[in-house]
């Protein structure tokens, strides 16, 4: 399967023959590293190899739509509950940087004992089956070619069904996944032996696929009231995990510790955050850290949690980090909307990119609180580390509840998890091996009869499914009515058909937010708000986020509701792009004919980059083919503009209007018009406007000949100006 | 039952800590922390799981219906300690059939008896 940039994802082709499929590739992959990497007019040097295809950052049309990347690979979580709709979602992440795509898992799976089949729709993520594991990692070996970089799928092996997920994802493909058996015990009341036992086998099966394991502490900080106060125990989590999965035999670069800063302003973050990071770096040295963004102290605002987010990400580029994993920034709100991914991976990106090269400037002081902290933390989770073998061990810890209690160990507020080592889901499900056991596969963990001889274990019957994928035994659908043919009748149909409709989640779902300020008391303007968005049609409207901005001046609502209209795409009145003419063409006509033109900001206007960018060799502007621009600078009367273009003999004016207060660019182009009319130029004249809030449609209605808004090239307007002059009357 | 509650107690708990170089600080947690995994790995050596020999069977070429049907059925008849892998292959090889003739064999009811003891 091949994308084609400018063609949809189609999902008939994905699905098709995926009894078939087999993944493109296996095992993690980082980023190609480069350093002193040349890139338009910078020089990086904390990036990784360039993409082929992508959307740089909005400044970036300034420098030549470069798109540097970070040596860090960036984590997007999605969870739609349709895996077919996350496809796309993917492909945009993608497009934006995105390297390692998270697939949350439905609500429930981790106490599913065994496989789920099929494509069920889940909620608040998908049920984790092998169609799905397929279907979407044929997507994204296609969506990995599209951008010229390896995207890591990742889910998640924890639950009760643990070592099938482990051979499932081994099979599949998938490159990274989530096991910590102490997730399991804390946070899913799953027995603890039956925790532990299972996890054994599954690190061993992850670790011989070459998929990434993150661990689950950083669970402990969202749980917690006083977030920073859990750092002991987090180090204590990191460790159990980390030391088991060696037990297990699971090399150190397979192992990435889950972190997260814990604390978002207005806490001291950074004095709080930083000696946190750094003690763990240090303790940990030698594994992967995989740093995620602040979720404990998320709310609606989604401005206030970017904030957090470029501070956590900061973090990320002082102390070591591999992955930097992002959080939408309205998770705190709703499941997460697609734009919003985009959103979350940007604002990483845009920072990574920002902080390059940092620490070849600076260095993390050795002495002073950075360090004392540091050391206390250690300490604290050494403290800890003795209580649990004074308690009688892990499990008797747990039962005792000294794990996520809200004090700063050694203090403790007794309000810990107590879990009783023989209760929990699967309690009683944990086997003695009998002597003479024996299980004759591959990446099998402990006692084994088929281990004990010289050969692959799997050799008597020739071969088991990780040494021979064609033994894998594929399920297509076990539910007639819940699996992604049924869903996608109506998106298809509707498609074809040519019907649009906006969404944020899922294909056609109609939900939009807008933004309002009501000037009103709280109270008055929420009510008022929403009644607005019902006059605006949007149905079930809700309010999502909403700012005080005074107690009586009032308040900003973001409202969220629903569009229940399909537009026709044929029925749609979509303007052409107006063709430019190759460089050689345009120049080949202008050279030799001695061309004037007279350019300026106009009115009591200060703004010169856009004119600057239209007109100056330097960016490529229109000077570069032999025009001859008179450009008069900011601030010009309009009058000054004809006065110039008639001593000239020019051909064009060319005014560039950014201030639009009460309507001031309308008045210029209007007057322009006439004021040349009255004097006899208007005929000789081509008159062109440009500025952010231009439109061609609106300049030709203020009588000129040609507008041109945001994103134009010096290429577009001088192809305007060639097909305008050479099809003029001499 | 409720857990303790104690204030913090740092300062004169940390008294053994205090003076230990930030190498043998480290090399003391390691040290912890492979004194409290020891147990628990040499539990998983030992013993087994449901879904660990659904998953091996997975490996052997069983689609998870048919995985999870034998091990019920094998744990029912408290045979999983021997391990679901080993029953089937061994029934294959005795009775010259392949991994998954042996497989359905057993899933319609079928060669039980056969089994190693």
């Amino acid at each position: 399967m091949k994308l084609a940039p400018d063609q949809k994802l189609d999902l008939r082709e994905v699905l098709k023959d995926l009894d078939q499929y087999r993944p493109q590739r296996r095992g993690w992959a980082w980023r190609e590293p480069r350093t002193a990497h040349a890139l338009g007019p910078f020089v990086y040097q904390d990036a990784s190899a360039d993409l082929e295809h992508s959307v740089p950052l909005p400044a970036a049309r300034e420098f030549g739509d470069i798109d540097p990347q970070c040596d860090l690979v960036i984590t997007t979580e999605i969870a739609s509950g349709r895996f077919e709709d996350d496809l796309r979602r993917m492909r945009m992440a993608a497009w934006h940087g995105a390297d390692h795509i998270m697939v949350i898992r439905t609500t429930g799976q981790s106490h599913f004992d065994g496989l789920i089949e099929g494509t069920p729709e889940g909620v608040g993520g998908i049920p984790v089956t092998r169609k799905q594991i397929r279907a979407t990692r044929k997507a994204l070996d296609a969506i990995e070619a599209e951008v010229g970089r390896p995207i890591n799928f990742h889910s998640y092996v924890s639950g009760l069904a643990g070592p099938e997920m482990a051979v499932l994802f081994a099979e599949e493909g998938v490159n990274g996944a989530h096991q910590d058996p102490q997730y399991n015990v804390l946070y899913r009341d799953i027995n603890m032996h039956r925790s532990f036992v299972d996890a054994a086998e599954a690190k061993r099966i992850l670790a011989d696929a070459g998929i990434l394991q993150l661990d689950g502490a950083h669970n402990a900080n969202a749980t917690a009231k006083e977030a920073w106060k859990v750092t002991p125990e987090l180090f204590v989590q990191h460790a159990i995990n980390t030391g088991y999965s060696r037990a297990a035999g699971m090399p150190p670069e397979l192992i990435a510790l889950s972190t997260v800063p814990p604390t978002a302003p207005p806490a001291p973050k950074l004095r709080l955050d930083l000696p946190y990071a750094l003690a763990l770096r240090e303790l940990f040295d030698g594994y992967r850290f995989r740093a995620q963004q602040n979720t404990r102290y998320m709310e609606s605002d989604t401005e206030e949690a970017t904030v957090t987010h470029v501070l956590d990400t900061l973090i990320s580029r002082l102390t070591p980090t591999h992955i930097q994993s992002t959080i939408t920034p309205d998770e705190g709100r709703n499941i997460p909307w697609h734009y919003n991914n985009v959103a979350g991976v940007n604002a990483a990106r845009q920072t990574l990119m920002g902080v390059d090269g940092l620490m070849q400037m600076i260095e993390l002081k050795t002495d002073g609180p950075l360090r004392a902290q540091a050391r206390e933390l250690k300490e604290r989770a050494v403290l800890f580390l003795e209580e649990i073998l004074a308690n009688g061990g892990y499990y008797a810890a747990v039962e005792a509840g000294q794990f996520v209690d809200q004090g700063y160990f050694p203090e403790r507020k007794g309000d810990g998890i107590m879990r009783d080592p023989q209760g929990g889901d699967g309690a009683g499900s944990v086997i003695p091996r009998e002597p003479g056991y024996g299980a004759p596969v591959c990446s099998h963990f402990g006692n084994n009869r088929y281990a004990e001889r010289p050969g692959k274990p799997c050799a008597d019957y020739g071969g088991c499914t990780l040494c021979d994928a064609t033994k894998i035994q594929y399920i297509d659908e076990l539910d007639a009515e819940d699996n992604v043919e049924q869903r996608l009748v109506q998106p298809l149909a509707e498609r074809a058909e040519g019907l649009l409709r906006p969404e944020v989640e899922k294909h056609g779902d109609g939900v939009v937010c807008v933004t309002l300020f009501v000037p009103a008391s709280q109270s008055v303007a929420r009510a008022a708000a929403l009644e607005m968005a019902r006059h605006m049609g949007l149905n079930e409207p809700q309010v999502i986020n909403q700012r005080l901005m005074h107690p009586a001046e009032g308040s900003v609502f973001e409202i969220k509701g629903r569009l229940d209209i399909a537009i026709r795409t044929d029925a749609l009145a979509v303007p052409e792009p107006p063709a430019v003419l190759p460089d050689a063409e345009i120049e080949a006509w202008v050279r030799g004919r001695d061309i004037h033109l007279v350019a300026a900001t106009v009115g009591e206007d200060e703004h010169s980059v856009g004119l600057h960018e239209i007109l100056d060799i330097k960016h490529g502007g229109i000077e570069r083919y032999g025009f001859h621009c008179h450009d008069l600078g900011t601030s010009v009367p309009v009058e000054r503009l004809l006065e110039v273009a008639e001593q000239t003999g020019a051909r064009a004016i060319l005014i560039s209007t950014i201030v639009t207060h009460a309507d001031v660019h309308k008045q210029h182009m209007r007057r322009l018009h006439a004021l040349a009319q009255e004097r006899g130029l208007r005929r000789r004249l081509v008159l062109i406007a440009g500025g952010t809030q231009i439109t061609d449609k609106l300049a030709r209605e203020c009588g000129m000949d040609a507008g041109f808004g945001r994103g134009t090239t010096g290429r577009d307007v001088a192809s305007f100006l060639v097909r305008r002059l050479r099809d003029a009357p001499a | 039952m409720r857990c303790v509650e104690r204030p913090d107690d740092f300062e004169t708990r940390r008294a053994h800590l205090r003076n230990l170089s930030d190498e043998d600080l480290h090399a003391r947690f390691w040290r912890l922390v492979d004194e409290i995994v020891a147990p628990l790995i040499e539990e998983a050596r030992s013993h087994t799981t449901p879904s660990i020999e659904r998953s091996v069977l997975l490996r052997m070429g069983f689609s998870s219906l048919e995985a999870r049907e034998l091990v019920a059925q094998m744990q029912a008849r408290g045979l999983l300690g021997r391990g679901a892998g080993h029953l089937v292959l061994a029934l294959a090889m005795s009775q010259g059939m392949t991994v998954r003739e042996a497989g359905r064999a057993l899933l319609e009811g079928r060669d039980w008896e056969e089994l190693p003891r």
